[in-house]
């Protein structure tokens, strides 16, 4: 027994004798790791940021972005197109001489089963709501939507005589270019994906894909794309893919891709430290900045744009009666239109610190934007006034909310944040702070709640006051604007605020490609909303990564915030190493 | 003793379905709404929650999910892994291996070490040598895991650079995984029989970190137990006639002690090896380890209720498979236990 257990103690002891030094990752090698497993390969059902920073690697779009520009695009798998029809007909002419991983070259057909496929499927879980609003006028499938039919889906994406891919629209979306930049609208190996099993790209069995979540499908196993990599093997250890030699554009420098799945954030940060990890997911700014700034082989990049919004929201018509406490001006509850008188709503939004949550959420590296559209976005305007926190002018506000009687009563307020969301939950704790210190009789009650919980409540009008946020789609300030603002829009039940001037112009720029007209428009809802104060703004964060020093291409000029998401801001193939 | 066997057999669908019927009992304590949340990434993702709750049933009876489950499962079909993004089934299949392969590198060396560290403490009673193991029980039983996984990756590979860091393999050897022909699906073990030895000791050399972590915690428990189990031996009525008998020092301790003091180690030793096989869920997820736990644990966090169902099913064929040998074993061993 005592010889065995030495012999088990010796054997650890000289495999560990057995090391050599750590060397670090090879010039022709990348590896990354990240918390969490790729849901998915499979382009049609690419709706995360994990899945799309690889996905956007093996497989190509029609358009992409130039450069670190989110507003001009410019062509990938096509090498022009025509906007006719009053904007509603896109011709695309298609680059030739291109292979797939499979071997197989690229046609109009591979494109036309591309987008078919994602109209016909249209799953819940997927992103392609965003793309069949565009072409088939509604976000639905056709089990959701008995109007689409295999006729309209297949007139909306044809290949004409010329081979070139046609577009049609029901009607004008100045947003649709930008959408056929997102990686889940990447082009497809029809013979592949018929092979492997997944859709034959006609009618005769399209009914039986429709709806269906493909996160696991065929496709997603075996992979076959354009892209500069080629999937080699996905495991429970890490996702490899290496450079595609038959690949069209250039040659990269980088021949392997490793991305490996390290979940505990200590383990990541050696790695990183060690050289054995040229990129990381590093945990956030504070992380960055207390553990990686500063050591030796880390360089960080920092001042990067942010793509987010996020707000408070103010509800003008609750409907959930145990969340108005008394449900009257009482001092003990408020009424489900609180939030109605215009008063109310300025005196929250010149309560909030803006400041103070710049200097302790986000480390003094925030900055307080204009609208609730990234300020990088096309149609952002700079010139909008915004609130600051002013106890004179927000005392001011709730003297004349409600014929005084907010003042004179009081109120109690509940409100919400996502549960594990520290920024959101510090953001309610500012104002509530700096609320009940205007007045005794005001109280704020905030309350924690599970994120389902605080979807489904929220989009039912039950939630007083939530905070929450929203990510792009695609580079357009549709994206944002209209989910925000109009009375249409995906957010419209979580405050209710209706505005027939905003609703106007929203229409209008949706129904324009005119870009100086729509930034007008944008302009004009960004002033009206100041005034209206439906949203408390949430100052946004500035974007900032951590990479290795020998790795070349990473840059805040390259960075592209709508490529590869937090890790680099560009493709692999545009990345070397020294 | 074959009857004893086939009975235990018989139990394994039993406790199967009694488990299922109770986690998909306690999954529908969600709302389908939550349950929904484990389909979706994002906010705009959101916005198709009462389509998601619609095409997958999630507002159906208990009944109806119940059997569709069970439907499913018994033609083979575990449902579909949000958690690892493939189906249930072949998660398993890839997974269990490796947490097979942890346990093999782990479980012995605990009960052997624990073993003799018990015993030599108990032979040293209030000796040095036994206040020493006793610290040392102490601080490996009471090292919260995690701390002590982080410790040993920070000193051990940050540090001194001595061991490789998380994860199964060194980057230069993934592309060659591919190559090895898979026998058990034991990465260290399928390397060995394709000749690949640089691949073996690989995969060796990154078993050692999570493997200590486990053998410094579990071992302290077998110790500690070992210990108080060989004081209490050294004081019955046989060892005493054993000395009187005029047996050697050594045999009475290491032959009559220390045979009677093992019984409780093989019930807890059946407790280790049930604990690892079903994945040693932090372990695993300070090391990258893709095994079972590290799975499991994304899983739940996930609200992956398909994942969740299907360990469960592993680990109830585990405990009765474990507990069955366990048994057996301590039969063997205790010639006054019989089952028939």
């Amino acid at each position: 027994m005592k010889k065995v257990a030495l012999l088990s103690s010796l054997l650890l002891a000289a495999a560990a004798v057995t090391s050599t030094a750590q060397a670090a990752v090879a010039r022709d090698t990348l590896v990354v790791q990240w918390a969490n497993d790729v849901p998915t390969l499979d382009p049609a059902a690419t709706y995360d940021t994990a899945s799309g920073a690889i996905v956007e690697n093996i497989y190509e779009t029609l358009v992409t972005y130039k450069g670190a520009s989110i507003r001009d695009l410019e062509p990938l798998l096509a090498t022009k197109w025509a906007i006719t029809n009053s904007g509603k007909t896109y011709t695309f002419d298609l680059r030739k001489n291109v292979k797939f991983h499979s071997g197989n070259t690229m046609t109009c057909a591979d494109a036309e089963y591309t987008f078919e496929r994602n109209l016909v499927t249209n799953a819940a879980e997927s992103g392609n709501w965003f793309f069949s609003e565009s072409l088939l006028g509604t976000g639905a499938n056709a089990n959701d939507d008995k109007s689409i039919t295999w006729a309209k889906i297949d007139r909306a994406v044809e290949c004409n005589r010329a081979g070139q891919l046609v577009f049609t629209l029901p009607k004008v979306d100045p947003a649709f270019l930008s959408k056929l930049a997102y990686a889940g609208q990447s082009v497809v190996d029809r013979q592949h994906a018929i092979k492997v099993g997944e859709w034959k790209g006609t009618e005769a069995d399209w009914k039986n894909w429709i709806g269906k979540d493909l996160q696991g499908s065929n496709l997603n196993k075996q992979p076959s794309g354009t892209g500069a990599y080629r999937l080699v093997r996905k495991d429970a250890n890490a996702i490899l893919a290496q450079a595609f030699p038959g690949y069209w554009g250039k040659k990269p420098a980088i021949t392997n891709v490793v991305i490996q799945k390290v979940p505990e954030l200590a383990a990541r940060q050696q790695a990183f430290l060690r050289g054995d990890a040229d990129i990381i997911e590093t945990g956030g700014r504070a992380n960055i900045e207390e553990q990686l700034k500063g050591k030796p082989g880390v360089v960080v990049v920092d001042g990067l744009p942010n793509t987010s919004a996020t707000a408070i929201f103010m509800n003008e018509k609750i409907a959930d009666a145990s969340r108005l406490g008394s449900g009257k001006l009482d001092g003990r509850g408020i009424p489900a239109n609180f939030f109605s008188d215009v008063n109310v709503r300025r005196a929250f939004a010149y309560s909030f610190n803006y400041a103070q949550y710049i200097r302790d959420v986000q480390n003094g590296k925030g900055k307080q934007r204009t609208m609730l559209l990234p300020d990088t976005f096309p149609g952002y305007d700079e010139k909008v006034k915004t609130y600051k926190y002013d106890a004179k002018q927000a005392e001011a506000y709730f003297k004349r909310a409600w014929g005084g009687n907010v003042w004179k009563n009081g109120f109690t307020l509940n409100v919400s944040y996502r549960a594990g969301a520290v920024a959101s939950q510090t953001a309610m704790e500012i104002l509530k702070k700096n609320v009940e210190a205007l007045n005794p009789k005001f109280r704020v009650n905030i309350q924690a709640k599970e994120w389902s919980a605080m979807l489904n409540d929220s989009k039912a009008g039950k939630e007083p006051m939530i905070i929450i946020g929203w990510a792009p789609d695609y580079a357009d300030a549709d994206n944002f604007m209209y989910t925000f603002y109009s009375s249409n829009g995906y957010y419209f039940p979580r405050n209710n605020w209706k505005d027939a001037s905003v609703d106007k112009w929203l229409e209008q720029a949706r129904s324009t490609t005119n870009a100086a007209t729509r930034n007008r428009l944008y302009s004009l809802v960004g002033q009206r909303a100041y005034e209206q104060a439906p949203f408390v703004l949430i100052p946004a964060g500035v974007g900032i990564i951590a990479h290795r020093d020998n790795l070349v291409g990473v840059s805040a000029r390259a960075y592209n915030p709508m490529i590869s998401f937090d890790d680099t801001g560009t493709y692999w193939k545009e990345l070397s190493k020294k | 003793m074959l009857n004893f066997i086939v009975r235990r057999l018989i139990q394994i669908p039993l406790v199967m379905l009694a488990l299922s019927v109770l986690i998909v009992a306690l999954t529908m304590l969600l709302t389908p709404a939550q349950r929904a949340a484990g389909y979706i990434r994002s906010d705009q993702q959101a916005a198709q929650l009462e389509r998601i709750i619609r095409d997958r049933g999630l507002d159906q009876p208990f009944p109806v999910q119940y059997g569709k489950w069970l439907q499913s499962t018994l033609s083979g079909d575990l449902g579909f892994s949000k958690s690892s993004g493939q189906p249930v089934l072949e998660t398993i299949i890839e997974r269990l291996p490796n947490t097979i392969e942890l346990t093999l590198v782990t479980a012995i060396p605990i009960i052997l070490i624990g073993v003799w560290l018990g015993t030599l403490s108990a032979l040293n009673k209030d000796r040095f040598i036994d206040q020493a193991l006793r610290v040392f029980a102490v601080l490996g039983y009471s090292l919260p895991t995690f701390v002590l996984g982080i410790v040993l990756l920070a000193v051990l590979y940050g540090y001194l650079g001595w061991l490789p860091g998380a994860g199964q393999l060194e980057v230069i050897n993934q592309f060659a995984v591919g190559d090895i022909r898979r026998y058990t699906g034991m990465l260290g073990v399928d390397a060995l029989l394709n000749g690949r030895f640089d691949i073996a000791l690989d995969v060796f050399r990154h078993l050692i970190m999570p493997a200590l972590t486990l053998i410094i915690v579990s071992g302290a428990t077998i110790l500690k137990v070992m210990r108080n189990n060989m004081l209490e031996a050294l004081t019955s009525d046989y060892v005493r006639t054993a000395r009187a008998k005029g047996l050697p020092e050594r045999t009475v301790n290491l032959k009559h002690a220390r045979r009677n003091a093992l019984l409780s180690i093989i019930t807890l030793g059946g407790f280790l090896i049930i604990g690892l096989l079903s994945g040693s869920i932090i372990t695993e997820t300070i090391f990258a380890y893709p095994g079972i736990g590290q799975w499991v644990v994304q899983s739940a966090l996930q609200l992956d209720v398909p994942s969740v169902l299907g360990f469960a099913l592993l680990s109830a064929i585990i405990v009765v498979v474990v507990s069955t040998l366990t048994d057996i074993l301590y039969g063997v061993v205790d010639p006054r236990v019989r089952f028939d």
